[in-house]
């Protein structure tokens, strides 16, 4: 019953150290400007992504007597070529840009660090062999090799396409982590656990994963940014047309009407700014990140 | 004929940040004797280098002079000709950089450009100075210089830095402040990256060059044994402040000022016992918040009410030394 | 005869001494082109069973797109379609990828299934032109200004410059540059109307050929695609040659020359610039090897003929062995040029070994 009892304690203690120490790193990197404003506008777009078709759910019926109305308080944005609203449209897909955006981003980090980690600790054969594959990665074009996937697979869910943009992007994180781990084996501290011959998951997961943390945090946020720039140039050109609220495919539904129609363009500038209000977004807060965590590169 | 080559005359030294300024050196007045070694002493951040790079303007940005003035005593067929070099423009400024006043810095591995080769480096700052372009006098003068120093001059001058060692690359340093044979070398610690034993070797070797060619030298160093064995004058730098100024012999016996004692007593010495070793207590001054009065009164042992009131003004003795401190006429340490 | 004998022998071992000396000499070289052909030869096996992965049989779509064209009943279709094609829905994988690598040795990339006489190497020879004239200029322009501006607001990080600077590489960083080209095209070929939406050149009012009504039309229908392409990678390089400028700065050696009486001019030539530049010279081959991959979307949305416009409607049409050839060859060029890079490196910086 007492060891239950200090258990309870023990894992208290433990927990309140945990959220303290939580507490200090936002404190300190909410204390950045452009984190700030990075950070509530990806809020915004969560919550939009969230609530937003709650809110504003979206009807795909058609309603051709009502095309191309100008935008008014019942129709924000206006109305499409068939007569749908297209604020309602840009809503409904953020959910979908934004899910692509995170599943993709945990794939490539996730991918992109245990190689690199491993890749970089283990060295000899497993980091040759591991650095091959991440040479022929970087060397064939993503864009293209999106293109044959989706002739491969049959794209129907956000979640497939995120791991087909994740198979081609994790090589850069990957070798830049073996880079770091590599530089940080050759560090005393890790020298030192070495010496005192602590366990290789103790050094990986104790000396190594910190130190490359804020790191990947930050890649995080720019994987999140590759991949909207991925997964909407793939929606460009028509390919994993499974969600027709996708911002990247109603860019392409309204370029294809023809841009001579300047409706059309109207139609297609509401997506198109909310992807740049993004990508500007996940800039910002990459930066913030950056400049409160790698205080030696202070750049921008 | 003035004594003195270079004279700081109440010499302040300001870092204008965004939202406030740092006063980096404050009201420093201080001559370096001709054809002597002046060592600085004090720990980094105590203003030495800052004050020392102000005779060329090498200020590191945005450092600037806020007040006083630098002098430069030019010795022209014994007569003395007076230069306000803190007065000079730019285009004044770069003729008399290296070609009077040359320096030897502190990361000699870092001050030379890596993707060029020595001789490149010395031939491009001849060339910037308006000296012969004879390729072959160029040449006989580097490796002469290099010889001085006894270096393999044929290989050096081929090599890029990275290919030399780290004493190799002090003594090309060296070599190359002698390159116009200035009249003043400003050494700021030329020897903290460098084991024992090249240390003096570098040392003798300046010592040795100060000797011969007669060049006066500022040594900036926070190892207090090699001030006692090199320097001819020592002045003590404490918070921005030239705290005491005086013969090397008169510091190191009388200690008038207490952060001067408290620097040699932590200096441990081989036959000495280390637990004899008092550090002196507390941290170096902030100097954007700097204690009332007398700015090393927190950490004094001997502090008194006076030393919180005012801060103390320069006090200058007959024997040429001066210090800052209320009692600085009535401590005296000395073992005479 | 025992003398030449002996003659012989030593030629030999010294010729074997010499040559072993040699590899001795270029290890870095040698280590860099056998890492290249390694990456080579697996990107050509990841490539080819990657293709073979594409579900559905070639004969059966084409036989299907024969059917409902001409009429005809299917068994009929598939017949003509296995006549038609360029392709034995037979052959095992493995000799097909002999067959393959066979062709490669004698540099053919890849014969198309669907048209006869068009092969990888015929199309690369019409439309790489095209894609490395549009994308090289700009990327020549880009790296040009960015290295001037970024060189130039290191210096003056306080000044208005610099946040003008910064301003616009958030900008151009926040805009992919597929969409900067939709931009451009509303802007100035559907609004404007000052230049033109499509294609490469007028082709009803000139002809190809050394002419200047052809080479003013080329130019004119470049200058949207180059635009799009160098407003979004000057702010690139912009932001490295501000950063690795920054990073140079701080050094001692800068200060170092200030202190011998070094001018201004020199200082920011010998010393700023070509350190900096240095670490760009690697990023500037990564991203010169990569153009010959096209940019598929910047072309599609110009209709501008590249390679990669190339590629996605082979892909849309699947005509997999020529989009195989396009895509190994662009993999081929940037493991290409970043060997040329490795190899002249040690050129420009001294302190990497040259082996």
């Amino acid at each position: 019953m007492v060891k239950v009892k200090n258990f309870f304690i023990l894992v208290g203690k433990r927990l309140r150290e945990f959220f303290i120490g939580v507490g200090k790193t936002c404190k300190k990197v909410f204390s950045n400007p452009k984190t700030i404003a990075g950070f509530s506008i990806l809020m915004v777009f969560v919550f939009i992504a969230l609530f937003g078709e709650l809110i504003f759910p979206y009807n795909a019926d058609t309603d051709v007597a009502n095309k191309y109305l100008d935008p008014s308080w019942e129709h924000p944005f206006g109305t499409d070529w068939l007569g749908r609203d297209v604020f309602r449209q840009v809503i409904a897909g953020t959910s979908s840009v934004l899910e692509i955006a995170f599943f993709s981003a945990i794939f490539t980090v996730v991918i992109g660090t245990v190689l690199g980690i491993v890749s970089g600790f283990v060295g000899g054969w497993v980091d040759k062999i591991i650095m091959g594959i991440t040479n022929i990665f970087l060397s064939i074009p993503s864009f293209p090799v999106y293109l044959l996937l989706a002739a491969i697979i049959t794209i129907d869910t956000p979640v497939t396409l995120a791991l087909m943009i994740s198979i081609w992007s994790w090589a850069g994180l990957c070798r830049a982590i073996r880079v770091q781990v590599m530089s940080l084996k050759e560090r005393d501290f890790i020298q030192i656990c070495a010496v005192m011959r602590m366990s290789k998951a103790h050094i990986i997961f104790k000396e190594l994963l910190p130190n490359v943390f804020s790191y990947i945090v930050i890649n995080f946020v720019m994987a999140m940014r590759n991949a909207i720039m991925a997964s909407v140039g793939i929606m460009l050109v028509g390919l994993a047309a499974y969600d027709p609220t996708n911002w990247g495919a109603i860019i392409n539904a309204a370029r294809t009407k023809g841009l001579i129609n300047a409706k059309n363009i109207a139609i297609l500038m509401y997506p198109l700014v909310a992807i740049v209000i993004f990508q500007a977004a996940m800039l910002m807060l990459a930066n913030g990140l950056d400049e409160t965590l790698n205080p030696r590169l202070k750049v921008m | 004929m003035n004594e003195n080559i270079i004279e700081f005359r109440n010499v302040s030294i300001d870092y204008p940040l965004r939202k406030y300024t740092i006063r980096a050196v404050t009201d420093v007045t201080l001559g370096i004797k001709r054809g002597k070694i002046t060592a600085l002493v004090g720990e980094s951040g105590s203003g030495k280098t800052t004050l020392s790079s102000s005779i060329i303007q090498c200020i590191s940005e945005p450092g600037k002079i806020a007040s006083g003035d630098i002098v430069f005593f030019d010795n022209v067929d014994g007569e003395d000709k007076k230069i306000v070099v803190s007065k000079f423009k730019e285009k004044e400024m770069k003729p008399f950089r290296w070609k009077r006043v040359s320096m030897v810095f502190q990361a000699a591995q870092s001050a030379l450009n890596p993707v060029m080769t020595v001789e490149q480096q010395f031939v491009e700052t001849l060339l910037a100075h308006g000296e012969d372009k004879d390729k072959q006098k160029q040449r006989a003068r580097c490796k002469e210089l290099l010889e001085y120093v006894k270096l393999d001059a044929e290989r050096v001058l081929s090599s890029y830095p990275h290919e030399l060692s780290g004493g190799m690359k002090q003594r090309v340093m060296i070599a190359f402040s002698l390159l116009l044979n200035p009249d003043l070398i400003i050494l700021d610690e030329p020897t903290t990256a460098l084991d024992v034993i090249t240390q003096s070797y570098i040392f003798n070797l300046l010592k040795q060059i100060n000797r011969e060619k007669n060049i006066s030298m500022i040594l900036m160093t926070h190892d207090i044994s090699v001030v006692a064995k090199f320097a001819d004058y020592v002045g003590v730098m404490y918070g921005g402040r030239l705290v005491e100024y005086g013969k090397v012999n008169d510091i190191f016996r009388k200690r008038r000022h207490p952060y001067t004692e408290g620097l040699i007593n932590a200096t441990p010495s081989i036959i000495g016992d280390i637990d004899k070793l008092k550090p002196i207590e507390g941290s170096p001054p902030d100097l954007m918040n700097l204690p009332k009065g007398c700015i090393f009164s927190p950490r004094c042992p001997y502090a008194q009410e006076v030393c919180v009131g005012e801060e103390p003004s320069e006090i200058c003795l007959e024997d040429g030394s001066k210090g800052r401190c209320y009692f600085f006429k009535e401590r005296d340490n000395g073992r005479k | 005869m025992t003398k030449d004998k002996q003659n012989f022998k030593s030629f030999v071992k010294k010729a074997g001494r010499a040559i072993g000396r040699f590899f001795v000499k270029y290890k870095y070289f040698f280590a860099k082109i056998g890492v290249a052909v390694v990456t080579l030869t697996l990107t050509i096996i990841l490539l080819f069973f990657l293709l073979r992965l594409i579900p559905g049989d070639i004969v059966e779509l084409y036989a299907l797109k024969l059917q409902a064209q001409q009429g005809i009943t299917f068994d009929r279709a598939y017949e003509l379609a296995s006549q038609l094609l360029n392709y034995d829905p037979n052959e095992d994988v493995f000799s097909a990828f002999f067959r393959y690598i066979g062709g490669l040795f004698k540099g053919q990339l890849g014969e198309s299934y669907l048209e006869t006489g068009v092969s990888a190497n015929s199309l690369l020879k019409t439309r790489l032109p095209w894609t490395l004239f549009v994308s090289s200029v700009a990327l020549f322009v880009s790296f040009f200004l960015g290295v001037l501006i970024g060189g130039y607001v290191a210096q003056r990080r306080r000044g208005i410059g610099n946040k003008i600077a910064s301003t616009y590489i958030a900008i151009s960083g926040s805009i992919p540059d597929y969409l900067m080209a939709l931009l451009l095209v509303i802007v100035f070929a559907y609004k404007l109307d000052w230049f033109p939406s499509q294609n490469n050149y007028d082709a009803f009012n000139t002809t190809p050929g050394f002419n200047f009504p052809f080479i003013g039309s080329v130019l004119h229908h470049a200058f949207l695609p180059i635009l799009s392409y160098t407003l979004v990678q000057t702010g690139n390089w912009i932001l490295h040659m501000r950063g690795s400028c920054i990073g140079v700065l701080g050094e001692d050696y800068i200060n170092a020359a200030k202190a011998r009486g070094l001018s201004d001019r020199t200082i920011r030539n010998k010393y700023m610039r070509k350190n900096a530049l240095l670490p760009l010279v690697t990023m500037f081959g990564v991203t010169f090897g990569a153009l010959f991959g096209g940019a598929t979307l910047m072309e599609s949305i110009f209709n501008y003929p590249g390679i990669g416009l190339e590629i996605s409607n082979r892909i849309v049409n699947k005509d997999y062995m020529v989009v195989q050839g396009l895509i190994f060859f662009s993999a081929a060029m940037v493991i290409v040029v970043n060997l040329i890079v490795d190899l002249i490196y040690p050129l420009i910086d001294p302190r990497v070994k040259r082996g």
